[in-house]
């Protein structure tokens, strides 16, 4: 009887395991075997070839170039979608009026798929026809190139993404905010902390938790930003917006390079690691 | 009761999966673009009872994704397929196609045009049969030479790219003085895609690809390609003649009177000739070329293989040879896409049938003779797939301001660094 209580957590726990084994740990697995082999073009035999894939990318300019820009827009986005996510949650936990009202429409963007997102925003982008450069000529601004200039498109690619992640990462944020018992944050002001006293000597320490969850999971999100580049730039102009997720789907997809495919996504595996390893290392609690 | 309804549902499924009993259907899967299929398909199934066939339509850019994707898988379906010429060898080599000589008799082979056979083969063995090839002409809105006061030219004539360039940019309007153009003066109907621009440089005497089949150093960034694609920047971003920003298909707009030129293949004939709402007066005249180069004419188009390892050898292969000969292929040309016809005996046709007497479909007549005029394949490659794609990311890269030879350098570099994997 005893036996079989223990093992009642498993059994609830099954469905959920084997999913994350099929569709996570199997795929992964398959990946890292995958990158190992080469595939014959003439005979279309699989053939173990040990390093040769990776040896192949790193001697490849363009696996280079997507890495890079990976890296600048890892960088970039995920400390601009955390700072704004907290501001604006910080702002929605303010308890004013038609609060709520403004809770739903900014949310709205999360109701949205990330690919109607991204074909609407590209649509708005447009040089041409674009309703934003339409704004901005009626401002006397000239039309900006967007999507199709090497300086603007990752800033673009960047605003699409946060149009979505920013209203996501703060609904997490502002379960943390009201986490915080409000007798901590009276008895601070009672003692005389100032508004900023109190924001970062008691809410942020409050919010680590929250936030490292927040860091980690928005950067996997944005290391695996796929959607917007195939529909928008297609890695362009000049690369610009060539994140490895995209090289992957080319070379793997578009080129029938599995070998190299799954090399790519076998080192990026390993960088999201080590970043996330660094993200909780910094973020660990004193409890 | 139960039973009696139990019995009554029994019934009802058998008579519903009879049909499927009594006859043995083969059915095969057809992965081809979204040209009216019906017609072909209807015909060559009440030739063929016994076989039934499904057309899976899908979009020019994720023709070649899918094909990759399932091919390369080594599946079964689909069992026939569009392809795209240059893509062949690339295809042969991997073992995708079923060789096809043997479903071909001699007079079959010999009324395909001799190119596209060729361009069906690799190394000496037919994978992929031809249907339809191509040419470019120069379309143009009569209405916009009219507004400039100069005379379009003739259906025979032949303009250089410095004329176009010119005429493009008096023929750029802003009516509404927004500071953006609402009539465009011209553009490519392919606007980033090698098939039409490879005819740029070539008219100039550049190559498309080395001797070997793999290199593009010193080919693709040699100072015709250079040339040619200086203008082709130009006509974008200094000129102004042309529309930047996202692809689009030209035809569209050139209905609705807002582009005044474009270069484009003849399907756009019957397309605009059959238009009853169209309210622009049009005409074509040649491809154009450089001044101080030759005429170049871009072609290739469709071709059919077969799966090599589909489990339906026979009737794929009967499909397949439907649509490539004979009156399968007049009734593909005439019902189905449109496109130039790749056998001679259906080729012929412009020549007699009455209907290519008087203008505009006359013009068809026009472009079965440019289509000899120094008709220029695309490069052959078995990684034609990688280089199509990398320079149409390179075109769209200058099409939208990117500088002309350092384009075209980091392409002979991506380029390079994707055919190591066939050295």
């Amino acid at each position: 009887m005893r036996v079989s209580r223990q093992f009642i957590p498993y059994l609830f726990l099954a469905p959920a395991l084997l999913l994350l084994i099929v569709f996570n740990l199997v795929p992964t697995i398959a990946t890292l075997v995958e990158s190992t082999f080469v595939l014959s073009l003439r005979s279309g035999e699989r053939v173990f070839a040990g390093f040769a894939n990776y040896n192949r990318i790193f001697n490849d300019p363009v696996f280079w170039k997507s890495f890079q820009v990976t890296i600048v827009f890892s960088l970039l986005v995920n400390p601009i979608q955390i700072f704004l996510a907290l501001c604006l949650s910080i702002l929605i936990n303010q308890k004013l009026p038609g609060i709520g009202l403004f809770r739903s429409i900014y949310l709205l963007p999360i109701a949205v798929s990330l690919n109607v997102t991204a074909i609407v925003w590209g649509l708005m982008l447009d040089q041409n026809s674009g309703m934003i450069n339409g704004i901005l000529t009626q401002w006397g601004i000239a039309r900006q190139p967007f999507l199709h200039s090497v300086d603007q498109a990752l800033w673009s690619i960047i605003v699409i993404a946060s149009w979505i992640g920013v209203p996501l990462w703060s609904l997490f944020i502002l379960a943390g905010l009201q986490n915080i018992p409000p007798p901590v944050l009276e008895a601070a002001k009672i003692d005389g902390a100032s508004a900023w006293q109190s924001f970062t000597k008691i809410t942020l320490p409050l919010l680590r938790r929250v936030l490292a969850f927040v860091l980690v999971a928005d950067t996997v999100a944005n290391f695996l930003m796929f959607a917007p580049i195939l529909l928008l730039t297609n890695g362009g102009p000049q690369l610009s917006t060539n994140l490895i997720m995209y090289e992957t789907y080319r070379r793997g997809f578009l080129y029938g390079d599995l070998g190299a495919s799954s090399a790519m996504l076998s080192v990026m595996l390993v960088i999201v690691f080590i970043i996330i390893g660094v993200e909780l290392y910094l973020l660990r609690g004193q409890d | 009761m139960f039973v009696k309804r139990a019995i009554l549902m029994t019934l009802l499924l058998l008579i519903s999966l009879s049909p499927s009993l009594a006859q043995d259907v083969t059915t095969i899967t057809w992965l081809t673009l979204g040209w009216p299929s019906e017609a072909l398909i209807e015909e060559f199934e009440a030739r063929n009872p016994d076989i039934k066939v499904e057309a899976e339509q899908i979009g020019f850019n994720d023709l070649f994704a899918q094909i990759q994707v399932r091919l390369g898988a080594g599946s079964a379906v689909p069992d026939v397929i569009a392809v795209d010429v240059p893509l062949v060898s690339g295809y042969a080599l991997r073992n995708w196609l079923l060789p096809l000589d043997p479903v071909f008799t001699g007079d079959e082979v010999e009324d395909w045009l001799p190119a596209a056979v060729n361009a069906g083969s690799y190394e000496g063995t037919l994978y992929a049969a031809p249907v339809s090839t191509s040419t470019q002409l120069l379309f143009y809105n009569k209405g916009c030479f009219d507004r400039i006061g100069m005379e379009p030219p003739g259906a025979d004539d032949r303009l250089t790219w410095e004329e176009i360039a010119e005429i493009a940019q008096e023929m750029t309007f802003d009516d509404d003085g927004d500071g953006t153009p609402d009539v465009w003066g011209f553009i490519w109907e392919q606007m980033v895609r090698i098939y039409q621009l490879q005819a740029l440089p070539e008219s100039l005497g550049g190559d498309a690809i080395g001797e070997d089949g793999l290199s593009v150093d010193g080919v693709i960034n040699s100072p015709e390609w250079i040339e040619a694609f200086t203008y082709y920047y130009n006509m974008f971003n200094v000129w102004n003649a042309a529309p930047q920003g996202e692809e689009f298909w030209p035809p569209d707009i050139f209905e609705t009177g807002n582009i005044c030129m474009f270069v484009g293949g003849p399907w756009n004939i019957p397309r605009f000739a059959k238009n009853a709402d169209l309210e622009i007066e049009w005409g074509v005249s040649r491809h154009p070329y450089f001044a101080d180069g030759v005429p170049a004419t871009p072609t290739g188009s469709w071709h059919i293989g077969v799966n090599a390892n589909t489990e339906n050898v026979d009737a794929a292969t009967k499909f397949a040879q439907f649509i490539s000969t004979g009156e399968g292929a007049e009734l593909w040309w005439r019902e189905g896409s449109g496109d130039f016809p790749a056998q001679q005996s259906v080729l012929a046709l412009f020549a007699t049938e009455a209907e290519f007497d008087e203008l505009p479909m006359s013009y068809m007549r026009t472009a079965a003779d440019e289509a000899t005029v120094n008709p220029r394949p695309r490069a052959v490659t078995v990684g034609f797939l990688e280089y199509e794609q990398i320079l149409q990311n390179i075109f769209q890269d200058i099409r939208n301001g990117a500088d002309v030879e350092e384009s075209l350098n980091l392409a002979v570099q991506r380029i390079e660094s994707e055919m190591a994997k066939y050295r």
